[in-house]
């Protein structure tokens, strides 16, 4: 609540803040806007004039990179690995959060700081034995082998999400259903997942983002093409020095594009859960 | 009694699932990757237990010691650079300093969605020869030939790095102090005010102590999040020139990954977790001493 006791910041607090805002706000746009613009450019143009607005404005690098890239199939793949790795890993952190926090067993104490442990852990200390374990099980160069991955390394922040918000339903409304002969699994879908709707918005957004944009998984355990991610493929595809830039550009636009228009939806939902999500460990 | 058991059994089959997947993928392979630690091994052929030798190799590794300093260069800029300059911009977006101080909050959190890699792309464009920095650089000093060196000094080059790390991470701690500091009453601030203390004071004085426990928090996510940074530098620099940009989880996928030293490689994920954990203690135990908890 804004009271009128409330003064103003003195001018020279005002100044400093906008000198930092806008500096923040252009380091942020402008990258975006050159890149932007630069991908319309042949790539002679970029070499001599990298400042100037493209002459004759051409969507040519676009089809080019869609093609080399093989961006398309990145796309699908992207799409393919995030919504299965992000509704697996809702469902699954739903179930281990109702498990751990309303039956009263001393076991959950022993689960929750199995998975507090998880968030310590790095992708780098795993990926050895895991892309071993990969190619003895024979699931590298398959899907199953990044998606697995993605929803065990997204499990320990999202169960702990999931515990803190699971808690505060009260343990009345389940006995009572208890008392009426339902079954765990009915309560399960009818009353824990429908009451967690407001913190499933923000566990949904928050695991695809994460989900969009790993890099490692796929980067290791896939070799074709045909299974790489967007962030993965363009890397690939922009990181080779011999290519033209303009091509470069137009890769780097079309990885940065999605999560643009992502962010322009969710954007107060992702800070909202950015901000909360750290205090509740 | 039989009411109980199936109780329990319930309440195994909801939290089973998830921790299968979470254990399989997550616990064993670390026991497996301390063991793969103490061998040399090539991925194939016979593996050759060595005791502690890999790890007395990084004592004498030069390239493992300016893959450590880079990442506590990394520690040091997010600690002292990153968690300051995203408290103070959250304190002046609630203090609504700025007009349309949403819009402001909207834009500055953008980069947070841009995957790591691509955002190194965009940077390693800026700052090449036929970027955008040079560019600029050159229209306002007329020097026709500026191109950055900067990237191929070796004590120099990881600066780049460290800004564009700088940058995309300061943001992340000003969502988090903003959502600590719509906790606080206004009338905390309004008190002050009418004692006839100043901004500085009241941010110093008020606001930080107030905000303690969650600068504690972000300092463990900033050092852990140091030790493992990866993406970003592996996909600007791949720890060159020469490793001079090199930092420990990048030094260790380039081990085990392209030169096939699973041992050494397993080693040196070893000491990323090892770090992160001493970090966390180290944490701890300031936050004791200083009581902030």
């Amino acid at each position: 609540m804004e009271t009128p006791l409330l003064r103003k910041a003195p001018l020279n607090w005002r100044i400093a803040a906008y000198f930092l805002m806008v500096a923040f706000a252009v380091l942020t746009i402008f990258p975006l806007v050159w890149l932007g613009y630069s991908s319309l450019k042949p790539h002679a143009e970029i070499v001599l004039h990298p400042l100037r607005l493209p002459q004759h404005p051409s969507l040519n690098n676009y089809f080019r990179a869609w093609e080399l890239g093989n961006l398309g199939t990145a796309l699908l793949n992207s799409f393919i690995y995030t919504i299965v790795a992000t509704v697996a890993t809702l469902f699954l952190s739903l179930a281990a959060a109702f498990g751990i926090v309303k039956f009263h067993f001393k076991s959950s104490a022993f689960f929750t700081a199995a998975f507090a442990v998880g968030l310590m852990i790095t992708v780098h200390a795993v990926i050895i034995p895991l892309f071993l374990a990969e190619v003895k099980v024979g699931i590298i160069n398959r899907r199953i082998g990044v998606i697995l991955p993605y929803i065990a390394f997204d499990l320990p922040m999202s169960v702990m999400i999931a515990i803190s918000y699971i808690r505060g339903i009260p343990d009345a409304l389940i006995e009572s259903a208890e008392m009426d002969g339902a079954k765990y699994r009915h309560i399960f879908w009818a009353m824990i997942v429908p009451l967690s709707t407001p913190v499933i918005a923000t566990m949904v957004i928050l695991s695809f983002l994460r989900h969009w944009n790993e890099f490692l998984f796929v980067f290791i355990f896939t070799t074709k093409a045909s299974m790489k991610s967007l962030p993965v493929a363009i890397t690939l595809f922009a990181g080779r020095n011999n290519i033209e830039y303009g091509m470069q550009y137009a890769a780097l636009v079309i990885g940065i594009i999605p999560m643009i228009i992502f962010y322009f939806f969710f954007h107060a939902q992702l800070i909202k859960g950015f901000g909360e999500g750290a205090l509740k460990e | 009694m039989k009411y109980q058991l199936s109780r329990k059994i319930s309440h195994y089959c909801f939290i089973l699932p998830a921790f299968l997947i979470f254990i399989s993928v997550m616990i064993f392979p670390v026991f497996f990757s301390f063991v793969l630690g103490f061998t040399q091994w090539k991925g194939y052929g016979e593996m050759r237990f060595v005791g502690f030798d890999n790890y007395i190799r990084m004592f004498q590794d030069p390239v493992f010691h300016i893959a450590l300093r880079n990442n506590i260069l990394i520690v040091l800029i997010s600690v002292f650079g990153q968690i300051p300059l995203g408290m103070l911009l959250a304190y002046m977006l609630h203090r609504k300093m700025v007009k349309k101080s949403n819009v402001f909050e909207v834009l500055i959190f953008l980069p947070i969605t841009i995957s790591s890699v691509i955002i190194a792309q965009l940077w390693n464009r800026m700052f090449s020869p036929v970027g955008i920095l040079p560019a600029l650089v050159r229209t306002i000093t007329g020097n026709k030939d500026y191109i950055i060196t900067i990237v191929e000094n070796k004590d120099l080059a990881i600066i780049p790095i460290m800004f564009v790390l700088l940058w995309q991470h300061t943001s992340l701690y000003m969502v988090i102090f903003l959502a600590n500091l719509q906790r606080i009453p206004n009338s905390f601030i309004e008190a002050a005010q009418l004692e006839g203390a100043g901004e500085g004071t009241i941010f110093l004085k008020i606001i930080m102590p107030i905000l303690g426990y969650v600068i504690f928090i972000n300092s463990i996510l900033a050092i852990a999040g140091s030790f493992k940074s990866f993406d970003l530098i592996y996909s600007m620099s791949g720890g060159g020139p020469a490793h001079y940009t090199e930092v420990i989880a990048v030094y260790m996928y380039n081990t085990t990954f392209v030169h096939q030293n699973y041992g050494y490689g397993s080693a040196l994920s070893i000491i990323i977790i090892g770090f992160i954990v001493l970090s966390l203690l180290l944490t701890r135990g300031v936050s004791k001493i200083f009581k902030v908890e």
